[in-house]
């Protein structure tokens, strides 16, 4: 009873106030003069999060539908007339539960044959079984063609092998949980892309009015207007000549976007680079995927590149600059830029591998070797946190190469050693480990960023301060070490968080698409993007909030830099490679010739059946 | 390929181990976010390091103890209000811990969740932020006067409803005009510790109230027995004296006299066990919750101590200390019928509420009725036949004195604590002068001229 009065009375009372309160405030918030921008930043930081949130489920889901997944490039007949279809370009055969194509047969060896699509046709490559592979009867020596209607014999056991001409059959694999992701497969990314241009307008309008009266405004309109044009651009291009799907691209324009915001609030004046920097990406993107399209031009361009990055790391120990601490900048004088990030993408490359070279040839001295270069350079140039990302891209890569856990293990306890050692002998490098767990104890000397990292998140709230209101713009690194706590602070945690979730969301992506890749190179150099852009996340948001120590490395994406952003985007070209879906076709039904598009398509699906 | 696929697991536990890290991050960021954004160096919240309060804080009769103009902070107008109110405000730098600038500076700086340090139109006041103390600042500023420069602390608090009307701890300083702190040690020692919440004080013989409650109740036949005091007594070759020899007297006239031999013989009856178990019942050993604001808990640990050693915690010295504000609630607990009212500092401002009947807060008895009404009438006797009524006109006052050793050459700890009997002044109080010398003459006199102050004020309610 008492209690009942007693929450009565509280919430009587609370209603009176609010009554009291509501008059005094109207009349309060209109003793000072209005401003456009205040009353802007008023009504769109509620609109901010919520698109932010709807456009992460747009973009991710329908990537997870598993609707064209899973295309046949073969088949093996067997003699009683079974079929066993060819799932990828690259298919090992043997007893193994991990066989591709399991033959449970007892003179088959566990690991027996590689069956792979390449330049000049169909291979069988021997694993060096003991039954041997024969092909039309005659025993192969190590590899050899195969061409269609031939009988490939495993140990004795006899297929018949059949290609598909276009390789285009899609078997419907369906349970109900694909089922209700599959109905995702629906969502028009049309709307979608609509929405990250609302989301960019509105946000760089803020940023705009924000800036009125510092001087600095007129640099904001154009550089946000080319960006979105290039948008547009790069997403008419995508929707008529690519039959994947757009959402990959389209969570990526909303990361730039973003990127951007931040680049506005710090500095206005670099803008137009950053949305040049964009725009390059994009190109680099098409052009590396076009290239790598081909296995052999892939394997090719992993020899160019791989003599480029070893120049660019001769360049910069010889005419590299100095920056924070870091010697890891060339100047060309028209253009300043830093080479590891570029090394970044050769060293992804060099780690690829087909299927057979993969299980023949067990040897990682060329890729180790070539790891060990870019890792002892970077530690000469003192810029520990690039090393420790090419380290556990290192990891990640030679793993799935040799799939051998000691070895693996060996070489971690090892470099854990080395850096145990880097650790104490250098003194900057011992402070932060200091500060680390203890920012709040040095906030004005080594936990200087981090604390205001941490004030500035928190200052933001959920829904954020409003873009170019922040404080944490004056703070040194703001705009490429400390980027998580400027999206917290201006645009809340919200949208902070879902950044970071949609960084994440790449490797998971990576990780679905891994059992529908054709070749082990796409999944390979996939893995390896995706864990540069995972630890690079980790270290970068990690590191500001003092969860793991501060190492100034850059936020896929998100950070300020020219040569960040374009490697990013060169690094998504190897996860967009390896998903090797059609988008459902019904989304283009408004398009003219849409129709006639599709009839060629069906043509094709009915050539490749035959 | 599937090998492949099983290979990549190495990728899946860098993202798990980065997700972990995000989860770690929002969780610290749900527990901690308040306090980062009331870092000083925020310039959302503060400007050259003083908060920038959405809020003003009023005193119980509105009177204006705090606010931002022009993005700085302004005080009451008048400095001695400053001064005697300090440590319940706090400094602007955020030094006094136990202050309403620290302790609520969430609501006064207007931070929420949600919208972070959000303001719309760059307008700082927000009327919902503001804080209506309970604290009545004209008794503060005659406690602060009455203190007369010497340190200690005056508390006073309505034992029904929980209100502390006064809280002064001295030394202070006026936040408008902030002296040398660091350069006079000896004149502001201690000066950002709020006394009342966060002091530990040898209690000396005001600690007597515990072990008569526990006699009271253990000792059937305790109030016909007569007890003899020859100004010393011998226990385990440890000497308990008296200032004087009191001679044969009742229980009820060596509580009067504070009869330290007598005590000690009541102690050594009662046990250690029985006077640990009355002493944490009284509050010792535990810290109270002055919404939200953790006091200090005062220590008394005797389960173990024997002869000697036990009769002077008896009599409040040993290694006994208590805290003035947990020590006034139980004073006050004597005077509510033996139900402990929890302090609040915080009023509830609404001007519809105070006209419906008040519901008085749930209290914990911690005294049966009957010992709180024996004890209660001793305390008044002590009054009456030593501390002279004549002091205390009209305040009905129970109360007991306390002269603590505090060893050395220093001069003892003046305590004086009691509550006046009076359904429309339920006051409870504590006084405490270090070094003041006599707890009755010293103390005494300070809550003479408190009390009375408040009995004025609260006329005018």
């Amino acid at each position: 009873m008492v209690f009942a009065i007693e929450s009565v009375k509280y919430y009587y009372g609370e209603l009176v106030d609010l009554m009291e309160q509501a008059g005094a405030v109207i009349g309060i918030y209109l003793s000072n003069p209005l401003e456009l921008s205040e009353c802007y930043t008023f009504i769109v930081r509620w609109i901010f999060p919520v698109l932010a949130v709807l456009l992460f489920f747009r973009c991710t889901l329908p990537l997870l539908c598993d609707i064209g997944h899973n295309q046949i490039w073969g088949y093996l007949d067997t003699k009683n007339g079974y079929r066993i279809p060819l799932r990828h370009w690259e298919n090992s055969i043997g007893r193994s539960r991990l066989s591709d194509i399991v033959i449970n047969l007892p003179f088959i060896s566990r690991s027996h044959a590689v069956l792979a699509y390449g330049e000049n046709g169909w291979i069988v490559t021997d694993l060096g079984a003991k039954g041997g592979v024969e092909i039309n009867g005659e025993r192969l020596e190590k590899a050899g063609f195969v061409k269609s209607e031939d009988t490939v014999s495993f140990a004795g056991a006899d297929f018949l092998f059949i290609p598909a001409e276009q390789g285009h059959e899609s078997i419907e694999l369906e349970n109900k949980l694909s089922r209700i992701i599959n109905s995702f497969g629906t969502v028009r990314y049309g709307k979608t892309f609509l929405m990250i241009l609302i989301f960019q307008f509105l946000g760089g309008l803020q940023l705009y009015l924000a800036s009125i009266g510092e001087g600095v405004s007129a640099s904001i309109p154009m550089p946000f207007g080319l960006f979105m044009l290039a948008e547009c651009i790069f997403y008419f291009f995508l929707s008529r000549f690519s039959r994947k799907h757009l959402e990959l691209e389209l969570l990526i324009f909303f990361l730039c976007g973003l990127s951007l915001f931040i680049v506005a609030a710090v500095y206005p004046s670099y803008l137009l680079k950053q949305s040049i920097a964009i725009i390059l990406g994009m190109i680099v993107y098409t052009v590396i995927q076009i290239i790598i399209k081909d296995l052999g031009r892939g394997r090719k361009l992993k020899y160019i590149l791989v003599f480029c990055a070893l120049v660019l790391i001769l360049l910069n120990l010889t005419i590299g600059e100095s920056r924070f601490g870091a010697k890891n900048w060339i100047n060309l004088g028209f253009i300043t830029f830093q080479p590891m990030e570029f090394v970044k993408v050769a060293f992804v490359l060099a780690g690829t591998a087909t299927l057979d070279k993969l299980l023949t040839a067990r040897n990682l001295t060329a890729f180790i070797g070539f790891s060990g270069i870019c890792i002892g350079a970077l530690i000469i140039m003192r810029d520990l946190g690039t090393s420790v990302i090419f380290f556990t891209a290192f990891l990640v890569i030679a793993f799935m190469r040799s799939g051998d856990i000691r070895t693996i293990a060996l070489i971690s306890s090892g470099a854990a050693l080395g850096a145990f050692a880097v650790v104490t002998f250098l003194p900057y490098v011992a402070s932060r480990f200091q500060a680390w767990g203890n920012v709040w104890e040095y906030t004005d000397t080594i936990g200087y960023q981090q604390t205001r990292t941490m004030i500035a998140a928190a200052s933001g709230g959920l829904l954020g301060v409003g873009g170019g209101k922040g404080y944490l713009v004056g703070i040194p690194a703001a705009d490429t070490d400390l980027v998580f706590g400027m999206l917290c602070e201006e645009w809340g945690l919200i949208i902070a968080l879902t950044a970071v979730l949609s960084i994440i969301f790449m490797s998971f992506l990576v990780l679905f698409l891994m059992k529908g890749c054709k070749s082990s190179f796409y999944a390979i150099s996939a893995c390896g993007a995706a864990s540069i852009y995972i630890i690079q996340t980790a270290l970068n948001v990690l590191g500001s909030l003092d969860i793991l120590p501060l190492t100034g490395v850059t936020l896929p994406f998100l950070s300020n830099g020219g040569s960040s952003m374009v490697v990013c985007w060169a690094l998504l070209a190897f996860i967009k490679a390896a998903d090797e879906r059609q988008r459902p076709a019904g989304e283009d039904a408004d398009e003219i010739n849409e129709t006639e598009e599709q009839a060629d398509w069906d043509e094709e699906r009915a050539g490749s059946l035959r | 390929m599937k090998i492949l696929t099983k290979r990549a697991f190495a990728l899946l536990i860098l993202s798990v181990l980065l997700i972990i890290g995000l989860l770690v991050f929002t969780i610290k960021y749900i527990n901690n976010a308040s306090d980062w954004a009331q870092h000083p160096t925020n310039k959302h919240l503060f400007r050259n390091g003083q908060l920038q309060t959405t809020g003003k804080i009023y005193d119980r009769k509105g009177e204006i103890l705090l606010q931002t103009v022009d993005g700085a902070q302004k005080y009451n107008n008048d400095a001695t209000v400053r001064k005697a109110v300090m440590h319940a405000i706090g400094d602007s730098y955020g030094n006094v811990m136990t202050s309403a600038q620290v302790a609520f500076g969430e609501k006064l700086s207007g931070w929420d969740m949600v919208n972070g340090a959000y303001r719309f139109n760059a307008q700082r006041y927000k009327p919902g932020n503001d804080i209506t103390l309970t604290l009545d600042s004209e008794v503060c500023v005659e406690a602060y006067k009455a203190m007369n420069r010497r340190k200690g602390t005056v508390g006073v608090y309505n034992y029904k409803t929980g209100e502390i009307i006064c809280m002064v701890s001295t030394p202070t300083f006026d936040p408008e005009n902030r002296p040398d702190v660091e350069g006079n040690p000896d004149r502001y020692e201690g000066v950002y510790i709020n006394r009342l919440l966060s002091a530990a004080y040898t209690p000396g013989s005001v600690f007597k109230l515990i072990t008569a409650e526990a006699a009271i109740d253990t000792i059937k036949d305790i109030d016909t027995r007569t007890y003899e005091c020859a100004a010393e007594k011998l226990i385990d070759g440890n000497r308990i004296t008296c200032p004087a020899a009191h001679g044969n007297m009742t229980f009820k006239q060596a509580l009067a006299h504070s009869c330290n031999v007598t005590f000690a013989e009541i102690t050594l009856e009662i046990g250690g066990a029985t006077l640990q178990k009355y002493a944490d019942k009284a509050g010792f050993n535990s810290s109270h919750k002055v919404n939200g604001i953790s006091t200090s808990a005062g220590k008394v640990d005797v389960s173990n101590a024997k002869g000697g050693d036990l009769a002077w915690a008896g009599i409040g010295q040993y290694s006994n200390t208590a805290n003035p504000l947990s020590f006034m609630t139980y004073v006050g607990a004597i005077g509510n019928d033996g139900i402990k009212v929890t302090p609040s500092i915080i009023k509830d401002s609404n001007v519809i509420l105070s006209l419906l009947p008040d519901i008085v807060p749930e209290g914990d008895r911690i005294i049966t009725q009957e010992t709180a009404a024996s004890l209660g009438a001793m305390m008044r006797n002590n009054t009456i036949e030593v501390y002279g009524e004549k002091n205390f006109k009209g305040l009905e006052l129970c109360a007991k004195s306390g002269t603590a050793e505090v060893g050395g050459e220093k001069a003892p700890h003046a305590w004086f604590t009691g509550y006046m009997d009076r359904d429309d002044c339920p006051l409870a109080f504590v006084v405490v002068v270090e070094n003041g010398g006599s707890g009755s003459r010293v103390a005494g006199s300070i809550a003479g001229k408190v009390l009375q102050k408040a009995v004025d004020r609260m006329s005018l309610d």
